[in-house]
């Protein structure tokens, strides 16, 4: 059986058992790949997944009107799953609310709950990090002169229009009044001019870092372009080695920047 | 007789404009994208794709200063601001650009005459390049347009000859000023042009402005929306999308009023002061959209506010696509119809 | 007295940095206090705003200096296990160990961007600081091209 097959043959399962009143997942259109949400076990034939499937569909479990029909399933690669354990982590989501149809590497897992999701995660994706391409072009970056990187960001985030939909699109972005959002004062420029675009992304890619699960979905729901996962990457990977954390791994994690240890470094503290 | 160029030899069409005190701004290629542009000497012409971003930011920019005023001491000074409208050419928009700012020019110049906008417009001389191909996303012939439509140009580009060359037919006094400044970058000559691109109609708009005078209630709109994550990468895209916000930024010593592209898609559009969401959900937002281009538009200028670019469905990370919906309204319509 | 403050002045006709300070209440703050109350001459670029707590440094504020014009930023508060209210600073300084690389990265390094732990005792170590950093972001020159979180559009 094709591992399309499965799933969809697993959808319909949840729905028709009652593990699920909602099913979300990729559906074809055209050659774009957008989310489908079925209702009834017959809408499963319309499931797609392959490598065009970049959005991260954790992102609908902050839809009221998506809460209102939980439990909820959700076809989630790695990256997603992960998404989903921090949304737990985070206490945004709760164990009976979802149920995950758990895909990565090629194979399907099946029909995992959260606390399936985290052991599948520990056992087969501990590993997972900014892939070798983003690394080598986070290296190249970090091998130039500041004003080399100030210079390549300027020019860079000069494409942003203030879309938000990096922000729309990233399952970690769930405050209900954002910072830009906030003009008593108005902390973060809303003029697509340099400072406010320096400022909005800069400050989006902080407010995630501890937290981003390296999905891609905002650089790939940015209609201009920006190499977001620069920023991510880059964090991440500093998370990592000064943090030892990896988010989306344990639902009982420790939010990176929420807690401190008495341990961390401070060299660069005069 | 024609005038006539080398399908390659746009650049030195560019290259003579910019001579004659033009700002050039054409597609170029920019990394993956075609993206519409100042023109750099040297830089290829790339007609290959639509551009990425629509004309619109060249009228209309994403933020633009409106106003400045000075503080000094306990003085308050404001200080006029002259619209920057450089004398420009806009070399190769699509027919769905141009026919764009038909709808811009009503918009700004409904009861309030934008000085901002029309400095630009008067300045700017658009030359529309008809289309050879279209994709998917394409639907220019669903809302009264066409892959060769010259509404809203100066002058128009017609691939010919098997696309080894372009014709250029200016169409008004600006068109016309701008073959003579091109001087001998255009040569008189015979082309065959080529066919343009087919578009297949996807939906009766006419339909669709129907039902939504009717339908304001309809569950549809919670269903076509569901995919929809709130953001504004479509109306930012849009040709015909206008909306703006206005913010004054400023410090003890000076200050600007700032014009800023503003988005439908967002919550925070509508939301008032005191908590009140008249637009509560995404379906209410969606509803609007459709509305205002299908609808409330036609009511007030007797023109669709959307002229079928299809940027709005390649750019969104939902791929939701305003004539998927648009479809689906048409089919609703259908139904019920037979009710 | 005029020796010192020349040292403190710098080149007369030279580049004058200007330094926002984001400091606490109850450490650094009384440790300036303290250098001044004891005539310890420092360089006059530093522009200090006092906050109860380096906990309650967003990062943003640090963003706002850049974006007004700050040649650099310094951020300064009390020694870990001596915050007035117990945890503060250790919740700053994972803060700051991220935030300062994503600053780096975009374009804003360490010769604009200082971090410090200055107790109220500390009064000669805060007069240091400040005529260190001072002279360190006088030799890395004005900010003001360079960077990219600089609001142009009003000054």
């Amino acid at each position: 059986m094709q591992m399309i097959d499965a799933i969809r043959a697993d959808a319909a399962k949840v729905l028709q058992e009652g593990r699920a009143k909602l099913v979300i997942g990729y559906r074809a259109r055209g050659g774009h790949r957008g989310p489908v949400f079925l209702s009834d076990p017959a809408g499963a034939a319309a499931l797609v997944y392959d490598d065009a499937c970049k959005q991260n569909l954790a992102v609908y479990l902050r839809k009221p009107e998506v809460r209102a029909r939980m439990p909820v399933a959700v076809v989630a690669p790695p990256a997603v799953m992960r998404s989903l354990v921090l949304l737990a982590a985070e206490a945004q989501l709760k164990g009976p609310e979802v149920v995950v149809l758990a895909v990565g590497d090629g194979v399907y897992h099946g029909v995992l709950d959260l606390a399936g999701v985290e052991a599948l995660l520990k056992e087969k994706y501990a590993g997972l990090a900014p892939s070798p391409d983003l690394l080598r072009r986070i290296e190249e970056l970090a091998a130039m002169t500041p004003e080399q990187r100030a210079a390549f960001w300027t020019a860079e985030f000069a494409k942003c229009t203030r879309c938000y939909a990096c922000r729309a699109a990233c399952p970690g972005c769930y405050c209900s009044r954002c910072i830009v959002e906030k003009n008593m004062p108005q902390w973060i420029s809303t003029a697509a001019a340099e400072h406010g675009n320096y400022a909005w992304n800069v400050i989006r890619a902080f407010h995630l870092a501890g937290r981003c699960t390296l999905c891609g979905a905002c650089e790939a729901a940015c209609p201009q372009g920006i190499p977001l996962m620069l920023l991510n990457g880059m964090l991440a990977e500093d998370v990592a080695r000064q943090f030892g954390a990896k988010p989306g791994y344990d639902r009982e994690a420790k939010p990176v920047i929420g807690s401190w240890n008495p341990d961390d470094d401070q060299g660069f503290i005069r | 007789m024609m005038k006539v160029i080398d399908a390659n030899k746009l650049s030195d069409l560019a290259a003579a404009l910019a001579a004659k005190g033009y700002r050039v701004v054409a597609p170029v290629r920019d990394a993956d994208a075609v993206r519409l542009k100042e023109w750099r000497p040297g830089q290829a012409i790339d007609t290959s794709a639509i551009s990425i971003n629509s004309a619109k930011e060249f009228f209309f920019p994403r933020t633009e200063t409106i106003g400045r005023y000075a503080l000094e001491g306990s003085e308050f000074k404001p200080e006029e601001v002259e619209p920057q409208a450089p004398r420009t050419v806009l070399l190769g928009v699509r027919p769905c650009d141009a026919a764009g700012l038909a709808v811009l020019d009503a918009l700004f110049n409904w009861e309030y005459k934008d000085a901002f906008y029309n400095a630009r417009r008067a300045a700017t001389t658009v030359v529309a390049l008809v289309c050879r191909t279209a994709d998917e996303q394409c639907f220019c012939t669903s809302v009264g347009g066409a892959p060769d439509s010259v509404l809203g140009a100066d002058a128009v580009l017609r691939s010919a000859d098997g696309g080894a060359r372009f014709i250029l037919e200016p169409l008004s006094d600006k068109g016309k000023s701008l073959a003579a400044d091109a001087g001998a970058a255009l040569a008189e000559g015979k082309a065959a042009a080529d066919p343009p691109a087919e578009v297949p109609v996807r939906f009766d708009s006419k339909a669709v402005t129907a039902w939504c005078g009717e339908n304001f209630e309809s569950p549809l709109w919670r269903e076509v929306s569901l995919a929809c994550l709130g953001c504004g990468a479509c109306t930012h895209a849009c040709i015909t999308c206008h909306c703006f916000d206005i913010q004054d930024e400023g410090t003890r010593r000076e200050a600007v009023r700032l014009r800023n592209w503003d988005t439908c898609g967002l919550a925070l559009f509508t939301l008032h002061s005191a908590g009140h969401n008249p637009r509560p959900d995404q379906a209410a937002r969606w509803r609007q959209r459709v509305m205002h281009k299908f609808r409330y538009f036609v009511e007030r200028f007797g023109r669709l506010a959307c002229t079928g670019c299809g940027r709005c469905g390649r750019l969104c990370p939902a791929a939701l696509a305003l004539s998927d919906v648009c479809r689906e309204i048409e089919d609703a319509s259908k139904a019920a119809a037979k009710k | 007295m005029v020796e010192a403050q020349s040292k403190t002045a710098g080149s007369t006709a030279g580049f004058q940095p200007r330094i926002v300070a984001f400091v606490c209440n109850w450490c650094t703050y009384a440790g300036a206090d303290l250098a001044g109350t004891s005539r310890l001459p420092y360089a006059p670029n530093v522009r200090i705003v006092k906050l109860p707590c380096t906990g309650r440094i967003d990062p943003l504020f640090i963003l706002k200096a850049f974006e007004g014009g700050a040649d650099a930023v310094l951020v300064s508060g009390c020694h870990p296990g001596d915050c007035h209210y117990t945890s503060g600073n250790y919740h700053a300084r994972r803060r700051w160990a991220l935030f300062r690389r994503l600053l780096d990265f975009t374009g804003i390094d360490d010769r604009r961007l200082y971090f410090s732990w200055v107790s109220a005792a500390e009064g000669r170590k805060f007069a240091d600081l400040i005529n260190d950093v001072t002279e360190k972001v006088r030799a890395a020159g004005p900010f003001e091209r360079a960077n990219p979180a600089r609001r142009r559009l009003c000054r």
